[in-house]
């Protein structure tokens, strides 16, 4: 039985150090940082285009021109940064 | 300069001209790629999949590893419920990895550096994510676009906001794979050019950068099929557990 028991410490140990390498590898922590760092610099842009677009086509369904175009440009921007602060919050949560 | 570095993008017909009702649906290098690539990856898991042993080959070691970290991934950003959805992303993942590894040999043609390719699979899963979300929440799924605890006056401003990030996942998700790959490529070909203008007295400089950024293109290219692969377990995960 005691013997048993040895290897069931044992294998706590072996455990427990299995699991904190796993956790601190580096790295994937840095190729994860990279592909959210990817993501933050398009998705800035693409809410931009994206609500650029929108007023362009808003426009000329309802004939205002140039009115929704610089409406929806700034909207655009807001909802980038928005985004942008957002995933940051939620990179921030992570660590 | 004697070379053009955007003739690499250039789509031309292999073999015959096939037109149906006045589509051109001929085969063309693209499709040879896709195809090479898709062979590619079911070849890699056939050979992976064919023994099973428990000290595993290297072919079955590198299937197994590409399956843990697919699964890993779902379960770590869409949870258990994305489960069923694994299928879906795994070829995702890997056909997107292969086509941007075989782009990256020499003479041959990168798929994912055109715009159309990746817009498509990116709409194919913005649509895809849409009709989930739907399907699981039925009309609830529209409180995506109304975040809770935003006080009446803003809520009209945040709605729209929200929608034009909404639409905006399929342009940021494509454009992302796309922009890189060309721009990778491009700048390869650039490099690669100033090498042979220089000739055997100046050419050495290019050429090292050339090897450098080979290696950083190669990690590039591992990236973005990790990124398209990571977002769409996002997307996913917005439309299987609703909590905004």
């Amino acid at each position: 039985m005691a013997n048993l028991n040895d290897f069931k410490t044992r294998l706590k140990i072996a455990k427990k150090k299995l699991k904190n390498s796993s956790e601190n590898t580096d790295n994937n922590r840095n190729s994860s940082s990279m592909g959210s760092a990817f993501k933050l610099s398009t998705d800035l842009v693409a809410h931009v285009a994206v609500g650029t677009i929108i007023g362009f086509i808003l426009d000329s369904w309802f004939d205002t021109k140039p009115w929704l175009i610089i409406i929806f440009f700034f909207l655009g921007s807001i909802a980038g940064i928005l985004n942008v602060i957002k995933t940051a919050k939620q990179m921030q949560e992570k660590e | 300069m004697a070379t053009n570095p955007m003739h690499q993008f250039q789509v031309y017909r292999i073999g015959p001209e096939i037109k149906i009702a006045g589509i051109d649906l001929s085969f063309t290098n693209a499709s040879l790629f896709m195809l090479l690539s898709a062979a590619a990856i079911c070849g890699l898991l056939f050979l992976g999949t064919k023994e099973k042993k428990i000290i595993p080959s290297k072919f079955q070691l590198i299937s197994e590893m590409f399956y843990n970290f697919i699964a890993k991934m779902i379960n770590d950003t869409a949870g258990s419920k994305a489960k069923p959805y694994f299928p879906f992303i795994f070829s995702l993942f890997m056909f997107v990895l292969f086509c941007n590894m075989l782009g990256m040999l020499p003479y041959s043609f990168t798929v994912t550096s055109h715009i159309i390719v990746t817009l498509l699979m990116a709409i194919f899963i913005f649509v895809a994510v849409t009709v989930i979300g739907f399907l699981k929440h039925g009309f609830g799924y529209l409180k995506l676009f109304v975040p809770s605890g935003v006080p009446a006056m803003l809520l009209p401003l945040i709605t729209v906001i929200e929608i034009i990030s909404y639409l905006s996942r399929p342009v940021s998700l494509s454009v992302r794979l796309f922009a890189n790959m060309m721009a990778g490529h491009t700048m390869l070909k650039v490099f690669g050019g100033f090498v042979i203008s220089l000739g055997v007295l100046g050419g050495w400089l290019p050429l090292s950068f050339s090897v450098a950024l080979t290696g950083l293109e190669i990690l590039v290219a591992f990236l973005q099929a990790y990124v398209f692969a990571i977002l769409t377990c996002i997307y996913l995960n917005d439309a299987l557990n609703l909590h905004h």
